[in-house]
């Protein structure tokens, strides 16, 4: 079993954090204003994690190591002579609290694969390196998921999301969305597949170099006449230069129009589904 | 009954339209006065003889003559020029409300047109040109506060309002190049780069692109600003590209697109 040394993070102004360790591998973390919007930050390094919605108040957080140091991780030198290594299973889990807003910091060393379980209304910042899924489910809220070796699948969630992999596909599925949001989706090498509300209002901007752009039959859109045609911007009056480009973006509108939501991706393509 | 009010009972006496008691009251004064009883033989002679005189009738033509002057003398009221001012002005007004409506109409556009011609020119236009630089300003004030925000959805909007202000706002440029060096999200990062194409023609431009590129930890972002050297047409960049095309420790999928650049750009 692993051990967690949980840093609190507080200055002592803000008085006494209650954290309840259940068991070893299970943390539970209140946030201190129950009225408050509330804030999950998670950077894991080199893991996977699952945050979840639940029906309580509380950020419980659970921890499964892959053991041992990552596979990154520099070859470990021979022990001198007359002595003998003992694994250091500390997790190198932080977890702090402060004005409603629950940061977990997963250790550089270990692999861990996290699970988090969160009032629905909070919003997320999520972050994670190597090696892991990044998911999340049942959540309300601004929602900001970077992954750079993994995908990233976001699942019945509402309000806004900006969320991006390097190298693994974009999944978002969206109930409803915060009006006036604008909303970015971005993957280098991955496939984008993103489940609107049919209600949507939004400015489409769309940008794939290798892959296609795939549209749902249902939706109203109505793509910008300019889309892939030259672009000319004059601005030899104010002593500029004339100039002609090709845009490789495609803008179009869905019911009408409304905040921005970008769609990028080089190597993979864009569905976007209706709901 | 004395002369005089005998002298008032003449013409009824003559036209016998006298009553009795009245009548014996006058016979007996013309009987005791001898002037009285002169007078009324003498009168009563011209009476008769008045009734002898044939009855004049009007001549067909009279009616018609006199209606023609009743018409001229209307004819001649109307256009008499005595009339007080107001009620010229009254009766300038029409009574039907659509004419009314209209003639209101007219006098606005009128007030409206003359208005706008006699405007002072001068003052006009520093005036515009003042509301233009104030929405202007607010736009930036918005970019560069929306830009600071804590929320990553926040500074994606504030990049969405770069898009808004003169080509020529440096802040906004700055602001929209720290972003690209230090926001924490991938995703405004990208937006950011992709907002920089309208500050193109800016001087410096290249030289912040080509020292952004390194700094990126996000591939995507990467290729981002070198379609923007590309886009610009930053020849001048070509052998930092080839450098950066030749450096084993960018991502493959950079050093392809660099290369990509070189080819373009010549």
């Amino acid at each position: 079993m692993n051990r967690f040394s949980i840093v609190l993070g507080l200055a002592s102004t803000l008085g006494t954090l209650l954290v309840g360790q259940d068991t070893p591998d299970r943390v539970t973390v209140p946030f201190r204003d129950a009225a408050k919007a509330r804030t999950l930050v998670v950077v894991v390094v080199n893991g996977g994690m699952t945050i979840r919605g639940y029906d309580g108040k509380d950020a419980i957080i659970e921890a499964n190591s892959r053991g041992g140091p990552s596979r990154g991780r520099l070859r470990l030198p021979s022990a001198p002579p007359g002595m003998h290594r003992i694994d250091n299973q500390n997790s190198g889990l932080d977890i702090s609290e402060k004005d409603n807003v629950v940061t977990v910091n997963g250790g550089i060393m270990h692999s861990v694969d996290l699970l988090i379980q969160v009032p629905i209304q909070t919003s997320l910042k999520l972050k994670t390196l190597n090696g892991g899924h990044l998911t999340v489910e049942n959540i309300s809220g601004e929602i900001e998921a970077e992954n750079t070796n993994g995908a990233v699948t976001i699942t019945n969630v509402s309000g806004s999301v900006l969320a991006n992999s390097m190298n693994g596909r974009v999944t978002v599925s969206l109930d409803r969305v915060t009006p006036d949001k604008s909303m970015s989706f971005s993957t280098m090498n991955g496939i984008i597949d993103v489940t609107l509300p049919a209600d949507v209002k939004a400015r489409l901007k769309m940008k794939t170099d290798n892959g296609e752009i795939y549209l749902d039959d249902g939706f109203d859109v109505k793509l910008d006449a300019s889309s892939r045609a030259p672009v000319v911007s004059d601005r030899r009056s104010s002593g500029g230069r004339y100039r002609v480009r090709l845009d490789r973006t495609t803008y179009g509108d869905i019911n009408g129009g409304g905040p921005e939501m970008q769609f990028t991706t080089y190597n993979g393509s864009i569905l976007i589904h209706k709901k | 009954m004395t002369c005089e009010e005998a002298k008032t009972l003449l013409s009824e006496y003559w036209s016998q339209t006298l009553d009795e008691t009245r009548e014996l009251a006058f016979d007996a004064h013309l009987a005791g006065c001898e002037t009285c009883r002169a007078e009324t033989e003498r009168l009563g002679v011209l009476w008769k003889s008045l009734a002898l005189l044939p009855v004049e009738e009007p001549s067909a033509n009279l009616r018609g003559r006199f209606y023609e002057t009743l018409g001229a003398f209307r004819q001649g009221l109307e256009s008499a020029p005595r009339r007080s001012l107001r009620e010229k002005i009254v009766s300038f007004w029409p009574r039907q409300p659509a004419w009314q409506m209209a003639v209101s109409f007219a006098l606005l556009v009128l007030g409206v047109g003359v208005g706008y011609e006699i405007r002072p020119e001068k003052q006009e236009q520093p005036e515009v040109a003042q509301l233009r630089g104030e929405v202007s300003n607010m736009r930036q004030l918005v970019a560069l506060s929306l830009m600071q925000q804590q929320s990553a959805g926040e500074r994606l909007r504030g990049v969405g309002w770069a898009y808004q202000v003169e080509p020529s706002d440096t802040e906004v440029l700055s602001a929209l190049l720290k972003a690209v060096n230090q926001d924490s999200s991938v995703n405004v990062r990208l937006a950011a780069a992709d907002a920089l194409h309208a500050f193109g023609a800016s001087p410096g431009m290249r030289k912040a692109i080509l020292e952004a590129i390194p700094k990126q930890s996000a591939p995507l972002v990467q290729i981002a600003l070198i379609d923007l050297l590309v886009d610009l047409k930053k020849k001048e960049a070509t052998p930092d590209l080839r450098a950066l095309a030749a450096d084993q420790a960018v991502h493959a999928g950079v050093r392809q697109r660099a290369t990509w650049a070189v080819e373009k750009l010549q």
